[in-house]
């Protein structure tokens, strides 16, 4: 095969190929956070993605076959991902898996298993296609890397687009589509032998995933999710159904048993909850929207821990629903006759519930004139300067208990020191905020709560916090009060009556006696005073020192609220009953473990096994350069963990100046993968129009920019969040994409760069680059988690740089050897 | 060889017609084995469950109780193992560990009455009704709740009474009770079953998925009808600072 024959790459066709590749690998991260938990969906994608590296073994191996029948391979194997996509899936969701069980039954390690094999093929064939295209025209290496590039990028946005318009299972089938379409795009560019039989068989696979039934992708939610679950009580209804990229929302009545979802409700309460409608997200962590046909209905609202600033505060005028969800805070703010109410729900769709589609249900007419839902997170909103007597935080979707520890790798912004510095500058004088969180045993969540408050108090200037808190205690839940003035005798009263006439304890109050401390809900101790105590009036705070779980402040930095892991607690961890240790620790963490253990013996197999085969090949001079191939090895694992570090880091960045985890996402992929790939396109106009000796300036310029420019945003970006976070939606999505792009265009570069220079010297192994490229950015995703969790995300940044300096100087050695 | 032959299928016919009591005498081999696992694990949690072995009675329920009739035949090899199983309907037969605990918390009595929110497999139920005179069980799965009155009805359970219906409110027709089991995932704890419970009675609340249990709530009503909750960790898992 000569360049006369194939003048050009298929650039649309990788473009399209792209571009389906990256939203599909989103699509199974939804897709799978639906049927198990997202944990899971997690470590399997992790691992799935090792298709790359696997297929840069394969063709390192098989190459000369390989680009012999480039033309048809190249077709076969993109037709390939398009069915595999859709196949791959529908078997896997027809294993007997169950998440839940893999501590107990050995068998579902099998069962994982045989997941990660059926979910690695679609990803083989996509790198496949796309490193013999490399090989292929190898003279147009950033090219083809760049069209690469920017299709993932839109593919990022469009599977957010698709995702909001259908659901999942029918995103599922379009993106096969596009994926064999995309090989259609490709017949111009090459010469294929059989063209007519070709282009039949690409138009009967894409018919054949048109016709698929549908019941083969109709989602099958593990039998333990609470919607499966409650969907098998008698006469119970699916009422609603909505998809988005975000999450699943399914509205359920059961006019049978009724719903009664109260979180904490007191013993002492005289009436229940009304009639309610179950709310699941991703058949999960279920709220309620109450039936409400007249306020005494709401009277149970008044029987929560969460209504305790009510009952202190002498007259409040207005209030403020953070994370508003379906509403229960609003009703319990209603009872309570405050006159204005704002509200904050990111997630829409929760707020059309009892706005729009159930409004009469939740008799919102009478609500309208008085509540303004706005859709945006509680940081975004408390970046503006409103003023409120009450701000409030109720608890999240379900309970503590039933999830504990699945939630551990979210980052969550509105729990940070940060975070309750600014609900603290929306109070108005005398004003109160208030935070309800779940309990956990033993105690977590709310611990680590307390220490980030007195945190964000004692940044406010506030030199006596243990004057301004009041925090309270029910079976399952606690409500935390904090005011930026001393609490009055008054308030502190008011805190004591409704505890007690609520038969709730009593975890902090200034001039609280030990014995109010463990009255009702009997602990073995009385952790959340001992804690609190310690906290605020040990220097050392030993307390928190030497507990097992990980209760330190939570910061913008490190925003994992949800992970208490303590490496030092590990020893003990491990000398328990594995069932047993897990059930305490929570699986988040965990699971990242395993994730890391399983993606970097996977990744050494893929990344060494093609050496022996390079070996074997006597007439080969680099086999005789060892060195050379460690430096290969350094310079690809480098730049790969270091992209993804930073674009990680970034995503988290944005996920606080977007208020919206999903237009981070979005925003951040889209602009990193498409500046990159413009980076990357700018590479080879260079390099086209200049020697090769400017491939180690260019190199050594773009890690210069790359250290040079994270540095400054690591400085600066903390100082204008707050003014970013304050301007119109649209202007923090340009301001973001602005801030993206200078330092992902030179991002883009060194990957086609250190193609560039291996092509001069032993193209054999691009693909093996290729390969331990990919392996490298599984292994990053992982690792960026574990080190944000220990040294937060200005701290990975820093890693990254460090890791492009390796990067440079490996490339430097390998040019000297 | 013929002989051989025909020496070999007599040999496996006694086999055969052997096996249902090779079974029984394994199962209660097994069952032995099961109850050494459980008091081993209440040896690794005295520390959090305030005594270093279960009541004998209890015990002795354990042993009794068929525990591979209740588990479905597929998994019946590992019915006695010191572990949760699926029964389907997105529903688990608790650890045996976790049973004997719970039972225990209860402080069962002769002539007592207990009741169960949440079927399930019956398995619970079984182990109740050789402590106490009277088991009240009741089911929200209606499918469930029908397989599992039939099991117990072939297994000769006769002072277990079922039900399908909403535990949220208990059962009324006869209470008060000694003490409730509550096996349903609550957000809060149902008044009217605090209403029906004695004074001086006990309410056990499992909280966790159905294959860990993360801790056990025991709510009690002292005789002049105060009610506190105690929660009590499973698991040999220390949760508070070095010195306790």
């Amino acid at each position: 095969m000569t360049d006369k024959q194939t003048p050009s790459p298929p650039l649309l066709s990788v473009f399209i190929l792209s571009a389906s590749a990256l939203a599909y690998e989103v699509l199974l991260i939804r897709l799978f956070s639906i049927i198990h938990w997202h944990h899971f969906a997690f470590m399997v994608i992790s691992i799935a993605l090792l298709g790359y590296g696997a297929s840069g073994s394969f063709i390192t191996v098989f190459r000369r076959r390989l680009l012999a029948h480039y033309d048809s391979v190249f077709i076969s194997n993109i037709v390939l991902f398009g069915l595999s996509s859709i196949s791959c899936f529908i078997v896997v969701q027809q294993l007997p898996f169950n998440t839940l069980e893999i501590l107990w039954d050995s068998s579902q390690w099998q069962r994982l298993l045989l997941s990660y094999l059926l979910l690695t093929l679609p990803f083989f064939f996509v790198a496949n296609a796309l490193a013999l295209t490399i090989m292929r025209f190898h003279q147009h290496i950033p090219q083809v890397y760049g069209f690469d590039l920017i299709g993932a990028g839109i593919g990022a946005v469009l599977v957010m687009v698709l995702l909001q318009i259908s659901s999942p299972d029918t995103v599922l089938r379009v993106l096969a589509i596009c994926g064999i379409a995309a090989s259609l795009f490709a017949l111009s560019n090459l010469s294929i032998r059989h063209r007519q039989i070709t282009v039949v068989t690409i138009v009967l696979s894409m018919f054949a995933v048109v016709v698929l039934p549908q019941q083969w992708l109709d989602l099958r939610l593990s039998e333990y999710k609470g919607l499966a679950q409650t969907l098998l009580i008698k006469d119970t209804a699916l009422l609603l159904r909505h998809s988005s990229p975000v999450s699943q929302t399914d509205v359920v009545q059961s006019p049978l048993v009724p719903f009664r979802h109260a979180p904490g409700m007191s013993l002492q309460s005289p009436s229940g909850p009304p009639e309610q409608l179950a709310v699941f997200r991703d058949g999960d962590e279920m709220t309620a929207i109450d039936h409400v046909s007249d306020i005494s209905s709401l009277e149970y609202h008044d029987y929560m821990s969460s209504a305790l600033p009510y009952h202190v505060h002498s007259g409040p005028q207005n209030a403020l629903i953070l994370a508003s969800s379906t509403g229960a805070q609003i009703l319990q703010a209603r009872l309570h006759e405050i006159p204005w109410i704002d509200a904050v729900e990111p997630d829409k769709q929760l707020s059309l519930l009892i706005t729009d589609v159930f409004a009469d249900y939740y008799d919102w007419p009478s609500l309208k004139d008085r509540v303004r839902i706005h859709t945006i997170s509680p940081r975004g909103f408390a970046a503006a300067e409103n003023k409120y007597d009450l701000v409030i935080m109720g608890p999240s979707g379900g309970s503590a208990g039933g999830s504990a520890g699945v939630h551990a790798l979210s980052s969550s912004y509105d729990y940070t020191v940060e975070a309750l510095q600014s609900y603290l500058k929306l109070l108005a004088p005398e004003g109160l905020l208030s935070i309800t969180l779940w309990t956990s045993t033993p105690a977590r969540g709310n611990l680590k709560l307390f220490a980030t408050a007195v945190s964000a108090m004692k940044k406010a200037g506030l030199n006596h916090p243990e004057n301004n808190i009041a925090w309270i205690r029910s079976w399952n839940t606690a409500t935390l009060l904090l005011k930026n003035t001393s609490l009055t005798p008054e308030e502190i009263n008011k805190v004591r009556e409704f505890s007690l006439s609520r038969s709730f304890d009593l975890a902090w109050l200034p001039g609280i006696q030990p014995h109010e401390a463990n009255r009702f809900q009997l602990l073995q101790e009385p952790v959340f005073y001992l804690a609190a105590q310690s906290i605020l009036e040990d220097p050392d705070n030993s307390f928190s020192g030497q507990y097992k779980y990980d209760i330190q402040a939570s910061t913008d930095n490190i925003p994992y609220f949800n992970n208490y892991f303590r490496w030092s607690s590990l020893k003990e961890l491990l000398s328990l009953p594995a069932q047993a240790g897990i059930s305490m620790i929570g699986v988040g963490y965990p699971t990242l473990l395993v994730t890391l253990a399983q993606a970097s013996v996977a990744a050494f197999v893929l990344i060494l096994l093609p050496l022996l085969f390079v070996q074997s090949d006597k007439n080969n001079a680099v086999t005789k350069a060892s060195g050379r191939r460690r430096n290969i090895i350094i310079y690809y694992l480098a730049i790969g963990l270091a992209f993804l570090f930073i674009e990680l880091a970034f995503i988290q960045k944005f996920t606080l100046i977007l208020s919206q985890p999903l237009y981070a996402i979005a925003v951040a992929l889209c602009a990193f993968l498409i500046f990159s790939g413009l980076g990357s396109l700018y590479a080879e106009r260079r390099l086209r129009t200049e020697t090769e000796s400017i491939i180690p300036v260019l190199l050594r310029r773009a890690v210069s920019l790359i250290g040079l420019i994270t540095v400054i945003y690591i400085a600066v970006l903390p100082l204008i969040s707050g003014t970013i976070m304050a301007l119109p939606e649209i202007a923090r999505i340009i301001s973001a994409f602005i801030l993206a792009a200078p330092l992902a265009f030179v991002m883009g570069m060194p990957f086609p760069l250190g193609l560039a220079t291996l092509q001069q010297t032993s193209p054999h192994l691009i693909p093996w680059a290729w390969g331990i490229n990919g392996c490298a950015s599984v292994l990053s995703a992982i690792l960026a988690v574990l080190l944000a969790i220990e040294i937060g995300f200005n701290g990975v940044m820093l890693c990254a740089v460090v890791l492009y300096l390796i990067a440079w100087l490996s490339h430097r050695a390998y040019e000297n050897q | 060889m013929p002989i051989k032959h025909i020496k070999t299928r007599v040999i496996a016919l006694l086999v055969f017609l052997s096996s249902g009591l090779v079974m029984a005498d394994d199962y209660a081999r097994q069952r032995q084995q099961m109850l050494s696992e459980i008091e081993d694990g209440v040896l690794t949690t005295s520390k959090y469950i305030d005594k270093k072995s279960f009541d004998m009675q209890v015990m002795q329920a354990m042993n009794t109780v068929p525990r591979h009739e209740f588990v479905p035949e597929l998994m019946r090899f590992k019915a006695y193992e010191n572990q949760p199983l699926p029964i389907g309907y997105g529903q688990t037969i608790s650890q045996p560990y976790i049973v004997a605990l719970m039972t225990d918390l209860l402080q069962p009595q002769p002539g007592q009455r207990v009741l169960e929110i949440g079927t399930g497999s019956g398995y619970q139920a079984a182990v109740l009704s050789q402590l106490v005179a009277q088991v009240y069980s009741i089911e929200i799965i209606e499918e469930l709740g029908k397989a599992t009155t039939q099991l117990l009805a072939r297994l000769d359970y006769d002072n277990i009474e079922t039900r399908f219906a909403d535990g949220y409110d208990g059962w009324s027709e006869h209470a008060p009770f000694d003490s409730i089991i509550v096996t349903a995932a609550i957000s809060h704890i149902p008044p009217p079953l605090v209403q029906q419970l004695k004074k001086g009675g006990r309410m056990v609340i499992p909280v966790g998925t159905g294959f860990q249990t993360q801790y056990l709530t025991l709510v009690e009503k002292d005789m002049s009808g105060t009610i506190t909750t105690r929660q009590i960790l499973p698991v040999s898992f220390v949760p508070f600072t070095g010195g306790h």
